[in-house]
This record gives C-alpha cells, sequence and structure tokens, in this order.
C-alpha cells in the first residue's frame, strides 16, 4: 500500500507541493488508483514486448538549418522578455 | 433541412446560392453563441473578428463567381488543446490561461486555408483529462439535450457547441474517447480517426501513442468531408502517415455481405436500455444485408488499467514543460529558488485531476514500479493490438456500445473516480490499439437523452465505418436524431 511519504517523494520528482491538509486524502486516492492499476498483474497470458503503434519506424533527414521563429516571437509570451532572455526574478 | 443530408453541405449550398450571404450566416451563429452559451457554456473564447474577416473574404469570393471548396465559409469551432495563432489557446487550465501560440496547429492550418470560419475556442476537461469537461477551470460544458446533464468530455465543448446548434461542426482530440463519448451523449457523430492519419503537430499533447484529432459533426457526411480535409501526411509530425483514403465518395456503398462483429464482452455492465438501443441496431444492421459475427475478446478486461497507466505515464513526462518560465501561468513572487518557483507553479497552476494523473504517471515510471506497471502494461497494449487483429481477420467492422451509459448528472464524475474512469471501457481499447472508430447515435434513453453505437474499423479504415454508419443513419434517422430547441435558426 502506497505510503504518505511515498507520495511526498513522488511529488518532489513530479516538481509538486502537496498541502500537508491534503496529504491524507490524497494517499487514499491514490491507493485506490493503484490497487485499480495492479489489476494488469492478474494478468497470465503469454506476452511479448511491445514497440510501437501501426509499425512506426524513425524517419531521418539530413541536417540542414531551416528557417525558425524569431526571437521576439519566441519572447513574446513573456511580454517580450529582457534583453533577449527569459526572465526570472534573482533569488540567490 | 433533411435529417440525412450533411448540414456542412446544406449551408454550402445556402453560401452558393446567395440564399445567404458568408457574413449574415456568421452574424446568425455570433448572436445564437451570445443568446446561448450562458446556458451551455460550450465556448471559453469567442474568435467575432476573426470569423467575420474570413466571412468578408468568403462573401467577395462568392460576388466575384469563384468557386468555393466544401468546408469554405461554414462556422465551427476548434477544442481549446488546438494551437491557434494569436488566439489564446488554455486546454482550459489555469496554467496556461494567457498563453498566445505563435503558430497554428496543421489541422487548422488545413482549415484555415480553406476559408472555414473559426467562431471560437471550446471548453474540454484540463488537457484533456476527465469524462464530463467538469475539471475544466471554466466549469463544465452543458448537454443541450438536458441542461442539468453533462455535455461529456474531454471535448464536451465541441459537443455542446455542435449539438446546441451554436457551431457547425468542430474538432476535437481523442486520446481514450474524448471525441466519441461526448459526441455520444450529445446525440452527435464523432470520429476518432486511425493513430497517424491526422497530424497532431500544434495540438497540446495529454498522452502522445494515444492522441488524435478528429471532426465532432451532426451528421456522417459531414464527418467524411472534415475527416477528408485534415486527412494529411505532416512532415512536422513524424508519427502523421496521412494515406487514409478519400471517404466521402465512398458514403454509398452496399454493405449486404458486411461483417460485422460482436464481443460480449463490450455488453458487460452495460445499463439496459443502452443494450437494447445497440440490439436494435444489430437488427437494422442484419435488414441491410450485414452479417454479425460473434467472438470473444478476453483481453478487454486489462484495457482500461493498462490505458491509465499509460497515459499517466506519457503526461507526466508531457506535462513537465509547464515550468512558467516561457509562458502560461506564473506563482506570485513569494519564491526562493527557481526550484520552488516552478513547484508552486504547478500545484496552482494544475487542477487536482491533472496533478493526480502526473503523479500516478511519475509513480508507474519510478525506479522499482516500472517493471510491473510500465514494462507490463506495455506488453498488455501489445495483446489487446494483436487480439483486434485477430477479430479483423474474421470481420469488417466491429460494434460496441459507446459509453455503457447515457450522459450524466452534473457531479456524478467527482464522487467516485474509478467509477467515472469506468465509464471509457467501451472506447479506450480503441486507442490503445491506434484504430479508427466512430460514434453514432443509435435511439434514446427513458429520460430523453441520447445513446451512441460505436463502429470499429482496421487501421486506416475510416471508409468502410464512415459508410457503414452512414448505412445505419439512412436507414433509421427519424429514430437517431432530435432537434434541441437551441442555436441557430435559419
Amino acid at each position: 500500500m502506497i505510503t504518505r511519504e511515498e507520495i511526498q517523494n513522488i511529488a518532489i520528482l513530479s516538481k509538486l507541493f502537496i498541502d500537508e491538509n491534503e496529504l491524507d486524502t490524497l494517499t487514499q486516492d491514490m491507493a485506490q488508483i493503484i490497487t485499480f492499476a495492479d489489476t494488469i498483474n492478474t494478468a497470465v497470458e503469454e506476452l511479448e514486448d511491445f514497440e510501437d503503434i501501426n509499425n512506426l519506424s524513425n524517419v531521418f533527414r539530413e541536417d540542414e538549418v531551416l528557417p525558425s521563429y524569431d526571437r521576439s516571437l519566441i519572447l513574446k509570451n513573456v511580454d517580450g522578455g529582457e534583453n533577449g532572455y527569459f526572465p526570472v526574478k534573482k533569488r540567490v | 433541412m433533411e435529417k440525412t443530408k450533411g448540414k456542412i453541405k446544406y449551408l454550402g449550398e445556402l453560401l452558393r446560392n446567395k440564399e445567404i450571404s458568408c457574413q449574415e450566416l456568421t452574424t446568425k451563429y455570433l448572436e445564437s453563441i451570445n443568446q446561448d452559451n450562458g446556458k451551455l457554456n460550450a465556448y471559453v473564447s469567442v474568435t467575432e473578428q476573426e470569423a467575420l474577416d474570413t466571412a468578408k473574404a468568403v462573401d467577395k469570393k462568392i460576388a466575384s463567381g469563384e468557386e468555393l471548396s466544401p468546408l469554405e465559409g461554414i462556422p465551427m469551432t476548434l477544442k481549446d488543446n488546438i494551437s491557434t495563432k494569436d488566439i489564446e489557446t488554455t486546454c482550459c487550465s489555469k496554467i496556461l490561461q494567457g498563453y498566445v501560440p505563435i503558430y497554428n496547429a496543421t489541422v487548422w492550418d488545413l482549415l484555415k486555408s480553406q476559408n472555414a470560419v473559426l467562431l471560437g475556442k471550446t471548453n474540454m476537461d484540463e488537457f484533456a483529462m476527465g469524462s464530463s469537461c467538469e475539471t475544466s477551470c471554466f466549469g463544465g460544458a452543458n448537454n443541450p439535450h438536458n441542461l442539468a446533464h453533462v455535455a461529456g468530455g474531454s471535448s464536451g465543448g465541441v459537443a455542446s457547441a455542435v449539438g446546441g446548434n451554436i457551431a457547425a461542426y468542430g474538432l476535437g482530440s481523442d486520446t481514450g474517447g474524448s471525441i466519441r463519448q461526448p459526441a455520444s451523449f450529445c446525440g452527435l457523430v464523432g470520429l476518432k480517426p486511425t493513430y497517424g492519419a491526422v497530424s497532431r503537430y500544434g495540438l497540446i499533447a495529454y498522452a502522445s501513442s494515444l492522441d488524435q484529432i478528429g471532426p465532432i459533426t451532426s451528421t456522417v457526411e459531414d464527418a467524411a468531408l472534415v475527416f477528408d480535409a485534415i486527412s494529411k501526411k505532416d512532415p512536422m509530425d513524424s508519427t502523421s502517415q496521412g494515406g487514409a483514403e478519400p471517404t466521402l465518395a465512398k458514403l454509398n456503398q452496399d454493405i449486404k455481405g458486411l461483417k460485422i462483429g460482436v464481443a460480449k464482452e463490450y455488453f458487460e455492465g452495460v445499463r439496459d436500455d443502452v443494450k437494447k438501443a445497440l440490439e436494435q441496431s444489430i437488427k437494422t444492421y442484419v435488414s441491410l444485408g450485414a452479417q454479425i459475427v460473434y467472438f470473444d475478446l478476453p483481453v478487454l478486461k486489462y484495457a482500461l488499467p493498462v490505458y491509465y497507466i499509460l497515459a499517466c505515464a506519457e503526461a507526466s513526462s508531457n506535462l513537465g514543460r509547464y515550468d512558467s518560465i516561457r509562458y502560461g501561468y506564473r506563482t506570485d513572487e513569494n519564491y526562493h529558488s527557481i526550484h520552488e518557483m516552478i513547484c508552486k507553479t504547478r500545484s496552482e497552476g494544475f487542477g487536482k485531476e491533472v496533478q493526480r494523473r502526473i503523479l500516478l504517471g511519475t509513480y508507474v515510471l519510478s525506479s522499482g514500479y516500472y517493471d510491473a506497471y510500465y514494462k507490463k502494461a506495455q506488453r498488455l497494449r501489445g495483446a489487446v493490438v494483436k487480439a483486434f487483429q485477430n477479430a479483423f481477420q474474421s470481420c469488417d467492422v466491429i460494434l460496441t456500445p459507446t459509453v455503457p451509459m447515457t450522459a450524466f448528472e452534473q457531479g456524478f464524475s467527482s464522487k467516485d473516480q474509478i467509477e467515472t474512469y469506468q465509464t471509457d471501457i467501451c472506447t479506450v481499447p480503441i486507442n490503445i490499439a491506434g484504430l479508427p472508430a466512430i460514434s453514432i447515435p443509435c435511439g434514446f434513453d427513458s429520460k430523453g437523452l441520447p445513446i451512441g453505437m460505436q463502429l470499429i474499423g482496421n487501421t486506416f479504415c475510416e471508409s468502410t465505418i464512415l459508410n457503414a454508419a452512414y448505412q445505419f443513419e439512412n436507414a433509421c434517422a427519424n429514430q437517431i436524431y432530435k432537434n434541441v430547441d437551441l442555436g441557430v435558426k435559419l
């Protein structure tokens, strides 16, 4: 059964903060979902490795430089950025 | 308007015959959105200027006697996870509020090149994670057949808009049933194409090995028309194969001798009125000359957990990109490190269901659990693929319910998570196997809510399922379609 500590550990890996008040409910919810996921471990069928769907394979091409987006466009969603960079506040 | 005559063709004829101008038609739709969107909550943004500008260009073409392409001038909508240049695209998540893409999704480029009139972006479960549209940060979309019921999910907004006649058609995305289930709940046609038939470039990713874009429409003919317009090979999506043959021209094929597969596992736990409607549909197909082939699909019992393991694993990776640095929501300035800024942003920006799925995905991919969950689920995925391949040795099409029930009441999905997941049992195996499937209405329950039937085809056999659906629609249009008292009156 998944524990509070495991949830906290997974949350760190997932870059999420879990509020202490929500931890018990979340642990219960996750335990229920994992029990449900465990159904697959009752499968007795002989199974082979599965690679991909519809027999897709990698498509390679020459590494040619093609036109890309202008820097000002890329920075549009951070109000134009600062001196051509994505701004974050100094916190060190 | 005749029931089975496609709405798109019908509106196109009005434009070509100059019975209505494109600007008048667009204005009527915009007025209807204004009037009915408060009840339906289908649209999360309305793109009035974009719509009117396109309509003006179409009117100019009509005036100069130029030929119109089939989708030209037809007012439509896109689910809010399909990127639209210079138009906010939020995935109905707080974390993407204010995000304005700098490029178009390929599907939108294809439709825009035909002068499709975009009315706005429609509501969805946050990041397409849900079956009721209720995880949207804008609140859920309502069912035009009964506003106290959900429109379904995750493409609930598209279904609500098309069902409520405040869009002629729309594009949704389907990772585990998100086109077919809302289409079923709202009495519409929803097509989930073969994995690779439609480019996903510009579709904000949920689970990349399962996601597909497809149409939600009022009739089968409309679905064929839209599918043909968006099914193209695209160098920007390495999984795109295009290649599906044009479907519209093949809609009038006789289905005498068509082998329709029916698996008993698909009818377990299905509500009585849904089962009854499906049995009646099977009889209709028999009367049209189809042969019914019964077969077993025991692997179906693993499909749902396999889906949730794989989809969440892929989501935990895909959603790792939301760090607030390059776009979207960022927490206030109360943080002491970049790590803290990212964690705070993600915890405040993602809703509870999205966080739960990221956590589950991280768990099944983590060291110690990878083999037991992710690897095992991948191998079972192979077994599901094989089971369908075997089934298609003896039949051309597989018939199932789309959902074991009809549209649930608002609030149902917040009560029991697993029970809600289980409503996806009929649709998820199709994404796991990468197959095409269509949902088409096949009757109503005692409350007057639509029931959906799902027809599954072999890979790239969209024309087979569309034709089978079209023949069914022609045979019983009056029993499967009911107009709702909302939307555009022409």
